[in-house]
């Protein structure tokens, strides 16, 4: 039994699921508070995939917001003008999501393309994603966006019930992240991150487990995307752009702890708690980020958990 | 016809003259720069002041071109450093992560400081007819400006000292230091030459139509593909590829529309970017 | 005689690896120096920490009564240390006019007279000299990268395998211009694999096998050496 083997693992998801399940009974039943904490849940599951695409196997996708809206979008389509139920065009949409960003993969991997190359595809694709979302607009009302709150399910509505479906999801992806690191696809990509060519050398078979990361970690996205389309009640190409998604995903990563179990985790809840103390300075918080950015990715960059395991000599997952 | 055949051209000749900027610095530097828009928004809202606090235009602009150089010169000798100390992958990534925060600071500085502020240079004669056709006169100062700036670049790197030491350093910055070249103190200039080349892409869209500090961005997303599109190595390419995807941007928008268009322009660039990834015109070496 | 370069004890690695260990070894003024072995032996690897392409992780490298390790190549040119490495690291879309005059960089604007000098000692390169770099054969690349270097006025000459892909032609061609270039009193340390034409051409030499210098001393003595006719020179 690997009990003993993943103690830490376990205890550490425990850990997250109790203390995320209390928090709504800390916030004085305010419905606002609880709407930040359901969108920093949100935020958290696009960054546990962020996590497995770049933190892993190195592939980084510039494009996590347009791969969301790409779900959300689909879905909220299919909903609105083909009536069909969210439950079944849900996954619709995680599945558009994923075969892209597989793709996306796929075809850089073959192609040898180096790091910045999938990073300019992927940003290119975001903007692709913009002006489909804008020149399409009998389908997707354009800029002015679809109202969804006819159109979602009960579960998804903002509220106690829809926090802990949003949790759940959550805890879902955390488990599936420790089951696949645990794997031999675990160990492929820690071979794959150190040193892609001598994993190759090794004889992994590298197209196939980066493919795998970047799948796995789109569906992921999507399916936080298809999800934050209902709950939030309203979308527009903004919502998923660069400055909405890309850099809290990216800041919260940096922040958290690439390639570990707690570090989008920590890191989502460090980055809720900055973007309301940084809410008042409206337009400005993009510099904030930024300069976060810079500072993280220059002195920091290997993340809170990463010191926390130095300070505390404990192997924090 | 001809009509859009010049606003295509002048289009690509200003996307140029952002992406040129790029080419230089990832092909010395090593780095792509994600903030080379910013340097554009920064001339042109230095300009913008200027102007509006009563200063003649054409000062205004110099004095916004410098002050992009300024910065430029900043970045490169203070957030870059950490980049410069890595090599290879390393320094790309890193150097691509410091400037994408960069870009983030710049915009929303400048979207929050002067968002009602915006860079509007109007000639004294709308248009102008050559030969029946009209052509605005703005659209060929932007191509006098570009034409230019791009003839002085080739000039200067075929010609003088530090024009071939920076040919040399994007050919083989090993070969350089062998001469006893610093590839490091040449990069800076280069940052500062590439961010005024930038300055003058935003003061050139002012005279095309306008430059709001939200642009920063969507500059740079077009100046990238352009770049990568041309061969993130060779300046001729850059130069080529501005005008190509400037002329089928034209093109398409009138027969297609703009939004279409902007599908099939990124489309294009992502696929030339798949097939030859070195860029279309990179040289064989 | 004064040794002009001399290599103290020197450790040079990369990662965790060393791959030279403990190397000493000195060239003294208007020497040619040879530092054979075989392939991997290090040979590239030392040639590279002299140069200040690679600092050495203990020990010191002095050159001219001054201390020269851990600065950085483009340093070392400006005080006369110049080497051309076995890939020889031109401009391939640069002139081979071009190529030559860069050499010139730390002496710039005094660099006609040293080019006449150059195109002399290799007229071929003064009949290609509008051509691109990348597209000359290996011999010419060779002469081209050796000219280059001389352009920099050098006191020593750090060679690395110049005869690597080289036609017999070429190779005696340009083992002509080098004991040209020594008997006008240039100083030269240089690393082959072939053996004959290395011990031919210089004076003393240091055999290198697997980071260590395993034997040294005048040519002579090392071709009469068995082991060394046995190893490297194929005779029974």
């Amino acid at each position: 039994m690997n009990t003993k083997r993943y103690l830490a693992e376990y205890v550490t998801l425990l850990l997250v699921v109790v203390v995320l399940a209390l928090v709504p009974l800390g916030l004085g039943g305010s419905a606002y508070y609880l709407r930040l904490a359901t969108m920093m849940l949100i935020y958290m599951i696009y960054t546990v995939a962020f996590n497995i695409i770049f933190g892993h196997t190195r592939q980084l996708f510039l494009c996590v917001g347009a791969l969301a809206g790409c779900s959300a979008y689909v879905s909220v389509v299919l909903a609105m003008r083909m009536s069909v139920s969210p439950w079944a065009s849900i996954p619709v949409g995680i599945v558009s999501a994923a075969v892209l960003g597989g793709v996306f993969s796929y075809v850089s991997v073959r192609r040898g393309l180096g790091v910045i190359f999938v990073g300019i595809v992927t940003l290119v694709f975001s903007m692709i994603f913009a002006n489909l979302i804008l020149g399409l607009r009998e389908w997707t009302n354009g800029e002015t966006g679809i109202e969804t709150r006819g159109l979602r399910p009960d579960a998804l509505a903002p509220g106690l019930a829809s926090y802990y479906v949003i949790l759940g999801v959550l805890m879902l992806s955390l488990v599936f992240y420790h089951l696949l690191m645990r794997s031999r696809a675990g160990t492929a990509f820690r071979a794959i991150a150190d040193d892609e060519f001598a994993a190759e050398l090794a004889g992994i078979d590298v197209t196939m487990y980066k493919v795998l990361a970047a799948t796995v970690g789109s569906a992921l996205i999507g399916a936080a995307g298809a999800i934050y389309a209902y709950y939030s009640g309203y979308i527009n190409p903004t919502v998923f752009g660069p400055v909405s998604v890309d850099i809290a995903v990216l800041v919260t990563l940096l922040l958290g702890g690439m390639g570990t179990l707690l570090g989008p985790v920590i890191g989502s809840v460090l980055f809720a708690v900055l973007d309301e103390v940084v809410r008042p300075l409206g337009g400005l918080n993009v510099l904030v980020y930024g300069v976060l950015m810079i500072i993280l990715v220059i002195a920091f960059r290997h993340g809170l958990v990463a010191m926390l395991r130095k300070v505390t000599k404990v192997r924090i997952p | 016809m001809i009509a859009i055949l010049i606003d295509g051209t002048v289009q690509g000749l200003q996307l140029a003259l952002m992406a040129v900027g790029i080419t230089l610095i990832f092909g010395l530097g090593g780095v792509l720069n994600l903030a080379q828009g910013q340097f554009a928004v920064v001339g042109g809202i230095v300009a913008a002041l200027c102007i509006n606090a009563g200063m003649h235009p054409v000062a205004a602009c110099v004095l916004g071109i410098l002050s992009a150089g300024v910065f430029g010169l900043v970045v490169d000798r203070t957030l870059l450093i950490p980049a410069y100390r890595c090599a290879g992958e390393e320094r790309l990534l890193l150097g691509l992560l410091i400037t994408l925060g960069l870009s983030f600071v710049v915009n929303g500085f400048m979207d929050y400081k002067y968002s009602d502020i915006s860079l509007s240079l109007r000639l004294a004669t709308p248009s102008f007819d050559v030969a029946g056709i009209s052509i605005r006169t703005a659209s060929a100062a932007v191509a006098a400006i570009a034409i230019l700036a791009f003839a002085l670049l080739f000039a200067f790197l075929k010609a003088t000292l530090l024009g071939k030491v920076i040919r040399s350093i994007i050919q083989n910055e090993v070969g350089a230091e062998l001469c006893g070249i610093n590839p490091a103190r040449i990069r800076t200039v280069i940052v500062v030459l590439s961010a005024m080349m930038a300055g003058l892409g935003g003061i050139a869209q002012g005279l095309f139509s306008s430059l709001g500090p939200e642009m920063g961005n969507g500059l740079t997303d077009y100046a990238l593909i352009v770049a990568v599109v041309g061969g993130v190595r060779s300046i001729n390419g850059t130069l080529a590829a501005g005008v190509l995807l400037g002329i089928v941007n034209a093109f398409a928008s009138y027969y297609v529309g703009a939004y279409l268009t902007l599908i099939i322009l990124l489309g294009t660039a992502v696929f030339t970017i798949l097939l030859r990834p070195a860029g279309l015109f990179a040289s064989r070496s | 005689m004064s040794a002009l370069l001399a290599a103290q004890e020197i450790e040079v690695g990369y990662g965790d690896m060393p791959v030279v260990r403990g190397v000493s070894l000195e060239v003294r003024r208007g020497e040619a120096v040879a530092v054979i072995g075989p392939n991997g032996a290090g040979k590239t690897t030392l040639f590279k920490a002299i140069a200040g392409m690679l600092a050495p992780r203990s020990g010191g490298i002095l050159f001219d009564g001054a201390r020269i390790d851990g600065l950085r190549h483009y340093e070392l040119v400006k005080r006369g240390v110049v080497y051309v490495p076995a890939e020889r690291e031109l401009f391939p879309q640069m002139s081979v006019l071009e190529n030559i005059e860069l050499g010139a960089y730390t002496n710039y604007k005094s660099r006609a007279e040293r080019l006449k000098f150059v195109l002399r000692v290799f007229p071929r390169l003064e009949e290609r000299k509008r051509q691109m770099a990348g597209t000359l054969s290996g011999g010419e690349q060779q002469m081209l990268a050796v000219g280059r270097g001389l352009m920099a006025k050098p006191k020593i000459l750090l060679l690395d395998e110049p005869s690597t892909g080289l036609s017999p032609h070429f190779v005696s061609e340009m083992y002509r211009q080098l004991a040209r270039l020594k008997a006008e009193g240039l100083t030269i340390l240089l690393a082959e694999q072939q053996i004959p034409h290395a011990l031919a051409f210089a004076e003393r030499a240091y055999v290198l096998e697997n980071g260590e210098i395993r034997l040294f001393g005048p040519s002579t003595e090392l071709l009469g050496n068995p082991d060394i006719q046995r190893a490297y020179l194929g005779m029974a």
